[in-house]
């Protein structure tokens, strides 16, 4: 009978380089809720404006009096504006519990124990989200444009209207990061993954009511700049090359944005740690 | 046995040699409030034991160790390298901390599989490695079942399964032992000193000095955010040995024990208690060569019972860190 060895077997194999641990907190992250029956419901839900608006085209492509139907480049903005509703949901399903789960189970003080920082924690993190939410809104919107392309037979939308490229991605990037940023952001506040659903949803109702308020009593949309879903919306309007629908300055939205992105990742930088300091 | 000063820095030689952790004027505040204060200390190989009552500063010190605090003041080198935003050093060390830091719907397996995940092993490999390292804690059997199900005991075990499962070589352990069952207890002293001989460097912290007793005789005292001395048990004997010393003797005669006890100048003082006497000796060497030969003699009556409080660690700690 063989004799084994039964002392600790040191570890022989090789180990991937270090600063890549974001990595597999991503993969975690996603693999957890890609295979949750209510994302998966929530993923086709928020792809059933694509499959509508390819089938507007298609018609349009084929039925000379459904022209009014076909695309033209507002109907991306309309589309990432109608896509707006999703990332709500998918940032609160997916985002919510992202750090409040690892703060509500103590796992940070692990986490932070390997090797990792707490610079990777927040970008393996952020990837999660930023996944999915680029799942509702730059890839369909892609799509939708390949789409046109493939159901017309040839380029000529795209070689017109090339602008729509940079555009979709621009506007699904600040889209998206304002998302996760801010959603990470409240995620690190609390050890409660609902209590940061309310949160999020009461940031961006109380906001938007706040400044519909201010441009019912002052009768101008100058302060569009205190709801970040408006700042954002003035910014998709420039960036599609429209007629901005506020008096609010391209800039000064854009400022809006960018120091929501930059307070949100300065209070994850100060909240992720492996030990909480109540002082 | 070498009690520290008062800034926590002794007189020893600063220099980190091969110390496994060297801390050099480390101070820690939270807000106003001081977790550590000054202490510098270098820890040699082998197993340490930090021991110090609840709230005296030793998760502070592991913290600071583990790299998961940064020192309001001074620096601190573990494995020779700063370990303060170096994740290099975090592969090297294996930290099993206090509170539990679980997902209870997890399993056991799932759970040391994800966080050696973060020590860049792939999937088959740190699977290999997990099962290796909850058989190692004796928990095979619970490794499928969800964390949520297990014991206190089950639960330190698989702490310790994720602290060695990526094979570092310095273990630092925050009272381990705590809510284990005897047995376990045993067994898991039983491990940290295997782990000892197989060459891992082991921190090991406790508020029960009688657990260190029984893993390392090599020991930190720390009380208050200060280290209050350092040294080994026998040190600290020695110590404790210039200094008055209890014994507790029951006898037949316990007045005809005491009339012998106050012929010689070490005795400091006594008392009466039932059938016993209870002296106070400045040089307890001297009393208990006189102590034997009493005994020996009968001259006395017959001694049945000789106890120090001082001679277990208990009484040595609470001499060293009394206010």
């Amino acid at each position: 009978m063989p004799i084994h060895d039964q002392g600790y077997q040191r570890y022989l194999g090789t180990r991937s380089a270090i600063g890549r641990s974001w990595q597999v907190m991503t993969r975690a992250g996603v693999m957890s809720v890609i295979t949750k029956r209510v994302f998966i419901g929530m993923m086709l839900w928020a792809w059933a404006p694509f499959v509508v608006r390819a089938v507007q085209i298609y018609v349009s492509e084929a039925f000379a009096q459904a022209s009014f139907l076909a695309a033209k480049g507002e109907t991306f903005r309309e589309f990432l504006d109608q896509q707006g509703l999703f990332v709500f949901f998918v940032t609160i399903y997916v985002g919510a519990g992202l750090i409040a789960n690892d703060r509500r189970a103590n796992a940070m003080q692990l986490y932070l124990s390997k090797p990792m920082t707490s610079a990777e924690y927040i970008a393996g993190k952020l990837a999660i989200l930023c996944i999915f939410l680029t799942g509702v809104t730059f890839l369909p919107a892609m799509m939708l444009l390949l789409t046109q392309a493939i159901l017309a037979g040839n380029l000529t939308f795209i070689r017109n209207n090339i602008y729509l490229v940079p555009a979709i991605t621009l506007y699904s990037a600040a889209l998206v990061l304002l998302a996760s940023t801010t959603m990470l952001a409240l995620s690190s506040m609390s050890k409660s993954s609902r209590f940061v659903a309310v949160m999020y949803a009461g940031l961006f109702f109380f906001t938007l009511a706040l400044f519909n308020a201010l441009r019912g009593i002052t009768g101008t949309s100058a302060f569009a700049w205190l709801a970040p879903t408006a700042a954002l919306q003035q910014l998709g309007d420039v960036i599609f090359r429209l007629q901005p629908r506020y008096q609010l300055s391209p800039a000064l939205a854009a400022l809006a944005v960018i120091v929501l992105i930059a307070g949100s990742i300065v209070i994850l930088m100060r909240r992720v740690r492996g030990v909480e300091i109540v002082t | 046995m070498m009690p520290a000063t008062q800034s926590g820095t002794g007189n020893r030689e600063p220099g980190t040699g091969n110390a496994l952790v060297h801390a050099d004027g480390v101070s820690k505040w939270y807000g106003q409030v001081s977790g550590l204060n000054n202490v510098t200390v270098s820890i040699p190989p082998g197993v340490t034991g930090l021991l110090g009552p609840n709230g005296a500063g030793k998760s502070t010190f592991m913290k600071l160790m583990t790299g998961q605090l940064k020192p309001s003041q001074g620096t601190i080198r573990v494995l020779g390298e700063p370990i303060w935003g170096n994740p290099e050093v975090f592969a090297r060390i294996g930290f099993c901390p206090e509170q539990d830091a679980f997902y209870d719907r997890m399993t056991g397996l799932e759970w040391v599989t994800a966080l050696v995940r973060l020590n860049g092993l792939n999937d088959a490999e740190a699977d290999a490695a997990a099962k290796r390292a909850i058989d190692r804690v004796d928990l095979m059997e619970a490794a499928n079942k969800k964390i949520g199900a297990y014991s206190k005991g089950m639960r330190q075990r698989i702490k310790l399964a994720q602290a060695l499962v990526h094979d570092p070589e310095l273990l630092i352990l925050d009272e381990p032992l705590t809510g284990m069952d005897p047995i376990m207890r045993r067994k898991t002293i039983r491990l940290i000193k295997d782990w000892a001989r197989a060459g891992k460097h082991i921190i090991v912290s406790s508020h029960i000095l009688h657990e260190i007793e029984s893993m390392t005789s090599n020991i930190l005292l720390i009380n208050n955010g200060r280290i209050v001395a350092e040294g080994n048990v026998h040190q600290i004997r020695d110590l404790i040995d210039t200094h008055p010393h209890t014994v507790y003797v029951r006898g037949a005669n316990p007045r005809a024990l005491a009339r012998q006890f106050l012929t010689e100048d070490d005795v400091l003082s006594m008392k009466f208690e039932d059938d016993a006497v209870v002296v106070e000796t400045a040089r307890p060497d001297s009393f208990y060569a006189r102590l034997t030969e009493l005994a020996a003699s009968g001259e006395a009556g017959q001694i049945d019972e000789v106890q120090s409080p001082d001679d277990n660690l208990q009484a040595v700690f609470k001499y060293l860190v009394k206010q």
